[in-house]
């Protein structure tokens, strides 16, 4: 017994003195600076950009999939309504990565309203990479480990410093058109979709944090006519119920928010084009405004950066 | 759960395994691994677990049916005088033997259903066609269990030790399914026998400080081999091989080179954290591999390379066959013509030949596979033609065969011829392998490796350093157990600050220098689609 | 190689599977016996002394 024990000890000492050695590499690793050069992977640049963002500027904080950053223009919202948004969204997100971005952004900034694109909530993944999402988070050397190849002396002691931000704010720009047909889009329907096991949980943790945060949690769901139908809706909308959450849905709001389905998509009706995305941003920037009282900032001095950012901005979508 | 190397596996279930088996009392133990191998089969394969569950239910059956007509016959024998023994024995042989066929018949038959009938009938269909008749013969396509082509091999190999009374039928319906069943070896092997594994299996000897901590480090080691090389050379042999007729004869050779390293990283990895993962519950399954590329000989090859598999063909196709009556009065008529060397070889030939045939087929239902059977057959066969005349050469130009140099020849020629195969292995179907082995002839220059263009294949420099420094430390862990050096061992003897730092070392290696992540797809684990 | 004294031709891989066909076929004749093929395990053909000690048993059998 005797023997046992010193044994579990000696196992327990080893795992601890790995996971201190593992933690430190870690900080090795960590990319120390936002930009590309420093080792942030292609995906998630875009919404690392709020990194670089002043401290506690950001009034709205978007995650989400694909479909928020084809459809929700933070620049727009800032010149039509004055409030500052940021969209951490990446291809094909997995709820555990919304978490996780969520979770970053909270260390800078206290946004007033956190939105989740609810598109995210139905990808299912494997347990595995949930697992290895969740050990990445503990040890992000597991996430960066391919920067051996970029290390230099620098990276020794160096402290973290991000300088990189986006003129976007995380919105991807596409004027391309492909039209949709709309034959069984939004057909009614009783049935419920059914939310994966993992992302109940990892909804439940979103909650949490926004709740530990103050932020008040929004659901919205984009328009788009191959990944949203009624069943999915209406899993979402008892879900906002149960946990007394403002779920707004797009695809059922036709007046306030009028896609055609012919011209506002890119690649027929799977992510809108950015002729749709202003008929969303329009919209989402009055009801945000209305409903949270959020400030008109185009005045302040300290968002200087702002005003530069969307000359640029405009500068794009001009075409 | 799809790969050993996964998280899941590692982090979650293995470990849940240890705990429950360290809880339960000894003579429960073997439930713990019964049910946590239907687990894992559930998860991979879901409801073909019931091919697992009829397979091994019949071979309890057929096992017990033997043992009865066996007891019968001794019974018999025993009562019956000297003069009947012999019309006896017989009478009992043809039963006995009748069984085991169906036995066999019946488990070889599944498999072949699955796996083959695709391939079969498509091809029954090209021939039909190419004779103008106006047939057609449905192309079934079956979801394959998991393991089914390694479970199905030990089951036969069950049957005829019990048949052939080298084992005892075993009553015991548990034991029989945790034998054939047993998670760490259900999806790629090794390929136990009874004798092997099963009594070890059941005992639920406790796990030891010592199983645990070997078992690990061995487990380690492979997910080294696998993460950090195997996986890493991926990308470069996808491109080169699925859009092999861009490529000059220079990238082809590196391609064939990396993939014969992959392979084998891969399964002998594999192997790794599968004997590994046995070990910690004091299960100690045959090794699958000793060191192949040391080899002096095809023949030596495929002693060192998947031995499970080669000795199975050798005990329970091989020799039968060979020792056959037809075979040995052949043996007899052509050792009278050929004399003492060539003789022989004769029969054994014709066996040899059903064993690559079966080798080929058994790795997939492609000819390729079946060209990669035949290629080693003629390879070693002609070994064994060659040899008195190589003898009498060497004797002739005065070269020592047992000298390093001669060696070293023998073992560079080996190798060569063993990357040659996986070539056509690998290739996506035999007309694929065939260009690609022109292209690497006819084609071949070093230009793409003196300009560079070598490094825009998926891999750049860095990625080669480190598979070479990696490939590097296999070689040397493999010229050490040559020697009979168990590193384990001694780095266990070591004090503690440098036995942990191996360890540490190890284990930053492959976190820091894996192939894993964003920008990588790992290889689906080769073997255990065969 | 001295296969006289040599005690692990098996499982040092000095013989190979159509060897030990040819040193069946030679056994077989020069002893006036027959090798079962349950009895080709690497016990009995590991070295001379275990070779021998498999044909007398078959010849006590026969």
């Amino acid at each position: 017994m005797k023997r046992n024990l010193s044994l579990l000890a000696r196992g327990g000492c080893f795992l601890l003195l790995l996971a201190a050695l593992l933690l430190g590499v870690s900080h090795l690793f960590m990319p120390k600076n936002n930009h590309k050069s420093f080792g942030v992977s292609d995906g998630e640049l875009l919404a690392n950009g709020i990194l670089g963002e002043r401290e506690n500027s950001i009034d709205v904080l978007v995650v989400g999939d694909s479909e928020a950053y084809s459809s929700i223009s933070p620049m727009q919202m800032w010149s039509e309504r004055g409030f500052a948004s940021y969209l951490c969204s990446t291809p094909a997100q997995p709820l555990y990565d919304s978490y996780r971005f969520l979770r970053q952004a909270f260390e800078r900034q206290s946004p007033k309203v956190v939105i989740l694109e609810t598109n995210a909530i139905f990808r299912s993944y494997k347990l595995n990479d949930y697992l290895l999402s969740r050990a990445k988070n503990l040890f992000s050397v597991l996430r960066y480990h391919d920067r051996w190849k970029a290390l230099s002396v620098n990276d020794f002691g160096r402290q973290l410093d991000y300088t990189f931000t986006d003129d976007l704010k995380g919105f991807r720009y596409n004027p391309a058109v492909a039209a949709a047909s709309t034959a069984n889009y939004m057909k009614p329907t009783d049935r419920k979709a059914a939310i994966p096991a993992l992302n109940e949980t990892c909804l439940q943790d979103m909650l949490t944090l926004c709740r530990e945060n103050d932020a008040q949690l929004l659901l919205v769901s984009t328009p788009s006519t191959i990944n949203w139908n009624t069943a999915r809706h209406n899993r979402i909308a008892a879900f906002a119920e149960e946990n007394d959450l403002v779920y707004i849905d797009m695809n059922t709001m036709p007046k306030e928010v009028p896609i055609d389905w012919a011209r506002d998509t890119r690649d027929r009706g799977d992510h809108l084009n950015y002729a749709g995305a202003v008929k969303v941003s329009s919209f989402l920037g009055q009801y945000l405004q209305t409903t949270y009282e959020l400030p008109d900032r185009r005045d302040a001095a300290h968002y200087n950066s702002w005003n530069d950012a969307l000359s640029r901005y405009r500068n794009i979508v001009k075409g | 759960m799809t790969s050993y190397c996964s998280l899941l596996y590692l982090a979650v279930f293995l470990p849940a395994v240890v705990l429950v088996h360290r809880i339960l009392p000894q003579r429960l133990r073997w439930a713990a691994l019964l049910a946590a191998s239907y687990a894992f089969f559930w998860s991979v394969s879901g409801k073909l677990l019931v091919f697992l569950l009829v397979s091994t239910v019949s071979i309890h059956y057929f096992g017990l049916w033997l043992a009865s007509e066996q007891q019968c016959r001794d019974h018999h024998l025993a009562a019956a005088a000297p003069s009947d023994r012999k019309a006896i024995r017989h009478r009992f042989t043809r039963r006995l033997r009748g069984i085991l066929l169906l036995a066999v018949a019946s488990q070889v038959g599944i498999l072949l259903t699955l796996k083959y009938a695709a391939f079969f009938s498509s091809n029954l269909n090209r021939l039909l066609l190419a004779m103008d008749l106006p047939l057609h013969v449905p192309v079934p396509s079956f979801l394959l269990p998991i393991g089914i082509s390694f479970y199905t091999l030990q089951a036969v190999s069950y049957l005829t030790d019990v048949y052939r009374g080298t084992v005892r039928a075993d009553r015991n319906l548990a034991r029989l399914a945790l034998f054939l069943g047993f998670f760490p070896q259900i999806m790629e092997g090794p390929i136990c026998r009874y004798s092997q594994t099963a009594d070890a299996l059941w005992a639920g000897h406790p796990i030891t400080w010592q199983s645990l901590t070997f078992g690990m480090q061995r487990i380690l080691y492979g997910m080294i081999k696998k993460i950090v090389i195997a996986d890493r050379l991926n990308s470069l042999i996808k491109t080169v091989f699925n859009d092999y007729q861009t490529f000059g004869g220079g990238i082809i050779a590196l391609a064939m080179v990396c993939y014969t390293c992959q392979l084998y990283m891969d399964f002998s990895g594999t192997m790794d954290v599968v004997l590994g993962s046995a070990e910690i519950f004091g299960v100690r399954m045959p090794e699958n591999f000793r060191q192949p590329f040391f080899s002096r000989s095809i023949s030596e090859f495929w002693q060192r390379w998947h031995i499970t598999l080669g000795t199975w063909f050798k005990d329970y196709v091989f020799y039968p066959l060979s020792m056959s009556g037809p075979l040995k009065k052949l043996t007899g008529a052509a050792r009278r013509r050929l004399g003492v060397h060539y003789g022989p070889l004769v029969s054994g030939s014709i066996a040899l030949a059903v064993v690559w045939f079966f080798n080929g087929l058994w790795h997939g239902a492609g000819w390729h596979y079946l060209f990669f059977g035949f290629y080693h057959f003629a390879l070693i066969l002609m070994g064994s033609l060659a040899e008195p005349l190589v003898q009498r050469l060497t004797a002739f130009l005065h070269i020592d065969r047992t000298r390093l140099p001669y060696r070293i020849f023998q073992t560079v020629r080996t190798v060569l011829l063993v990357c040659v195969g996986e070539l056509f292995f690998r290739a996506n179907g035999l007309r694929a392998g065939l260009a690609m082995f022109r292209a690497m002839v006819t084609d071949f220059s070093l230009e793409p490796f003196m300009n560079g263009s070598f490094l825009s294949l998926g891999m750049d420099k860095y990625d080669f350093c480190i598979t070479l420094v990696a490939v590097a430390l296999v070689l040397a862990v493999g010229i050490l157990r040559e020697r009979g050096v168990s590193l384990r061992e001694t780095v266990a003897r070591r004090p503690i600050a440098v036995r942990w730092s191996v360890y540490y070392t190890a284990v930053l290696f492959l976190i820091i220098f894996g192939a894993y992540g964003v920008g990588y797809v790992p290889v689906d684990p080769i073997y255990a689609a065969f | 190689m001295d296969y006289a004294t040599c005690r692990d031709l098996i499982d040092s891989h000095y013989l190979d599977s159509l060897t030990i066909l040819a040193l069946v076929a030679e056994l077989e004749e020069n002893f006036d016996i027959t090798i079962p093929t349950v009895e080709i395990i690497p016990a009995n053909f590991n070295s001379a002394e275990d070779m021998w000690a498999m044909i007398t048993h078959l010849q006590e059998e026969g």
